[in-house]
């Protein structure tokens, strides 16, 4: 392994492995790995194609998804990958500004 | 399967409340980031802010012994069971489920057991290993109530979210892609009621999503399910159905029946405690004949409620949920009586209003 430098999370994590003698342990992934797999609309337009029934006001619903992981693509999830997104911010009808964006962290 | 309510037990379960010498009703909310909020329901008050340590980002579900003297709650983003003397405040007993080699989630599914001999909780388990999630069978967990420790666990299948226990507590039912139902001495599964294949001749599978525990004041379980009727036009509007089901603790008897078009949603529904009513909200709160299985009134609300429950007389509905007010609504005329903001404006978020009974 000398000759060849890890590429990326997964690489980096088998050549860890191998200097710990670990490397049977490491494995393909070979399922979806995340606390949700729903794609479906649900912050942009409602099922009737409108709006009148998603939550009302939208910061109603940020914590009802952020929580159990229901939409991580729109809302973060507190619930593996980022618990502290909301500190301080309990009253998300006046903190709702303080939320930010998240980012991955750097992985390989 | 047919709506059929016992109204003699829903009767029984609602006198056995409301004769209780001199005890006053009180609700318990979840609030961001680690409390439970307890309010006098009379007084439409706060009586007491609990604090619980390491609960973030909120807790989810809160189930409270008959006694109204400690409440047990999904803490830790669900990872860990908290058990709270609701008198002192006092977090007496905690149990983290997880450990460094496999995480557990909890999510929707906890309960009690009527004598409070038991804790149910229903836990996703997930090995971590070193570069890899293994995902493994889904389980109940029964806790002793006093230390939290695990008595005995069982496999259920996937995707369940409410767990209840039945009224002689020899039972657990599991509302998942079915009604499961579980003898909780030997751990099997000894009946399966259809949900998603509810009268699948005349209608597409029906669309249940139950993430709130609100059946202590009726014994009854009931969600909102969605569905639309497979021999009619895909583009009648009348096709598209809303219905309720209905699970009763005490009979063991389910029923899941077509109530009206689908014009709106309904997020959480709960029955009173003589089960002639059920109460759907969302950002509207709609009140249905649960005799006749019809709808009967329905109020615009001023902001979206996730969670809404019936006091022990069966006079007041109460929402709550989303943001930060539990409000008050009178069951027949569905007008506004009052409302309880949560201090500092913190969000109950997707966590369950529970209400009990205790005698000071």
């Amino acid at each position: 392994m000398k000759h060849l430098t890890p590429a990326n999370s997964k690489a980096k994590a088998l050549a860890e492995a191998q200097a710990e003698g670990r490397q049977e342990e490491v494995v393909a992934m070979n399922s979806l790995v995340g606390c949700t797999t729903s794609f479906d609309p649900g912050w942009e337009v409602d099922a009737f194609g409108a709006v009148s029934n998603l939550c009302q006001p939208m910061e109603a619903d940020l914590y009802g998804c952020a929580d159990p992981c229901w939409w991580p693509a729109q809302v973060a999830d507190t619930l593996n990958t980022y618990p502290n997104w909301s500190d301080g911010a309990d009253n998300v009808s006046e903190d709702w500004r303080n939320l930010q964006s998240v980012f991955p962290d750097p992985k390989g | 399967m047919t709506l059929k309510p016992v109204l003699s037990l829903g009767l029984a379960a609602a006198l056995l409340l409301s004769t209780t010498a001199s005890a006053a009703d009180y609700l318990i909310a979840p609030v961001r980031p680690n409390k439970l909020v307890v309010v006098d329901a009379a007084a439409m008050a706060v009586d007491k802010v609990i604090e619980m340590e390491e609960a973030g980002p909120a807790p989810f579900v809160p189930v409270v012994d008959a006694a109204g003297r400690y409440a047990y709650v999904n803490i830790n983003q669900t990872e860990s069971i908290a058990k709270v003397d609701l008198l002192s405040g006092e977090t007496v007993a905690r149990r983290d489920l997880s450990d460094a080699q496999t995480q557990v989630k909890t999510l929707f599914g906890l309960d009690l057991a009527p004598d409070g001999s038991l804790l149910a909780v229903y836990e996703s388990p997930t090995a971590l290993h070193l570069t890899h999630y293994e995902v493994l069978p889904t389980r109940i967990s029964l806790l002793d109530p006093n230390t939290l420790e695990t008595v005995r666990s069982f496999e259920v299948p996937r995707q369940i979210t409410v767990i209840m226990f039945s009224a002689d507590g020899s039972k657990i039912y599991g509302l998942g892609r079915a009604m499961h139902v579980f003898d909780v001495a030997t751990g099997t599964q000894i009946d399966e009621m259809p949900t998603q294949a509810w009268q699948t001749e005349r209608y597409y599978p029906s669309d249940i999503l139950d993430a709130w525990s609100q059946f202590e004041t009726s014994g009854m379980l009931v969600t909102p399910f969605y569905t639309a009727r497979s021999d009619m036009s895909l583009d009648a509007p009348e096709t598209y159905r809303t219905g309720i089901l209905t699970m009763d603790r005490a009979s063991g008897e389910m029923t899941m029946r077509d109530v009206r078009a689908l014009d709106v949603f309904y997020f959480s529904m709960a029955a009173s405690p003589d089960h002639t009513r059920a109460y759907g909200a969302y950002n509207v709160l709609e009140s249905f004949d649960l005799v006749s299985g019809t709808p009967i009134k329905r109020v615009e609300l001023p902001h979206s409620y996730y969670s809404v429950n019936v006091a022990p007389d069966g006079k007041t509905v109460w929402l709550g949920g989303a943001l930060a007010d539990l409000a008050a609504y009178d069951a027949e005329t569905l007008e506004k009586k009052g409302q309880v903001d949560m201090p500092g404006g913190a969000s109950m978020s997707l966590g369950s209003i529970r209400m009990f009974q205790r005698s000071d």
